[in-house]
């Protein structure tokens, strides 16, 4: 999610190459975050084929920055 | 963003952050601009200055249908079209889309490309009423000279920050200034 904040919209293997992970381990994440209406998936056409274009929502920026406050939280309680 | 059950070390969670960091800090890095980009853009921006202040001050035609009106409408059709173009090239070429590179660097909304077009489009319609032609020219120069480091220079501060300047204006803010910019051209097409 944090690399969504990089970009309005992102094609689905240029973030699986990004991510270095699995067509299956993105798809099963992204099928999750978007049941919880954390990232937006479209399908459309790149380079001709047709594949997914995925960008995050308001409500996921906003989840992912009470995320990251709690993590910095925690860390700076150690510091 | 990681599905952790319980509460996380703090180890756990600085590594957590640092590879969310390194990821997104990685996509932007990749980022390419495509070829003659830079060139294009300051090319179609001068032509568009020059074109719009010549046609302008052309006083010897009224109304818009003229060699003077046609001659402003090609320079903006020019800078739609290269702007399009170099959209679409960015789009496909990255597999991605960057609302802050199209508002910012293509549509100029950058406060140094905003500021020095204005200034370079305001001197040269000034030089065409004076028929100081040579001045058209290099204010049209500078002008897409300018506009075209000011895309370079957002491109560099993207990379550094990119999730501060990701997203650009707003399709209302980005829809009132184009209605403004066009109700500016009328205005100047018709008061001739």
């Amino acid at each position: 999610m944090t690399t969504l904040t990089a970009v309005s919209e992102v094609e689905f293997s240029t973030l699986r190459d990004n991510l270095n992970v699995s067509d299956s381990v993105l798809s099963k994440h992204l099928a999750a975050l978007a049941e919880i209406h954390y990232i937006n998936s479209r399908k459309g056409v790149h380079l001709g084929r047709r594949t997914t274009w995925i960008s995050l929502t308001s409500t996921g920026g906003k989840a992912l920055s009470e995320h990251v406050a709690v993590l910095r939280e925690l860390i700076a309680g150690v510091e | 963003m990681e599905n952790m059950s319980g509460s996380p070390t703090p180890e756990e969670a600085a590594a957590a952050l640092a590879g969310a960091e390194a990821s997104r800090t990685s996509l932007a890095r990749r980022l390419v601009v495509p070829s003659f980009f830079s060139i294009s853009i300051g090319t179609a921006i001068a032509v568009q200055i020059a074109t719009t202040a010549v046609g302008v001050a052309d006083v010897g035609h009224r109304g818009v249908w003229n060699p003077a009106g046609w001659l402003m409408a090609s320079g903006l059709v020019a800078l739609a079209a290269v702007a399009t173009i170099q959209l679409i090239r960015f789009r496909r070429l990255n597999g991605l889309w960057l609302g802050g590179f199209a508002s910012r660097v293509v549509g100029g909304t950058a406060a140094a490309a905003s500021l020095s077009y204005a200034l370079t489009f305001g001197a040269a319609i000034w030089a065409a009423f004076a028929g100081a032609w040579w001045l058209v020219g290099l204010c049209s120069v500078v002008g897409g000279m300018a506009y075209a480091m000011s895309g370079r220079r957002w491109v560099r501060i993207y990379r550094g920050e990119p999730a501060a300047h990701a997203r650009g204006e707003s399709a209302a803010w980005l829809a009132a200034v184009g209605v403004l910019a066009l109700a500016g051209l009328v205005f100047l097409m018709i008061g001739r």
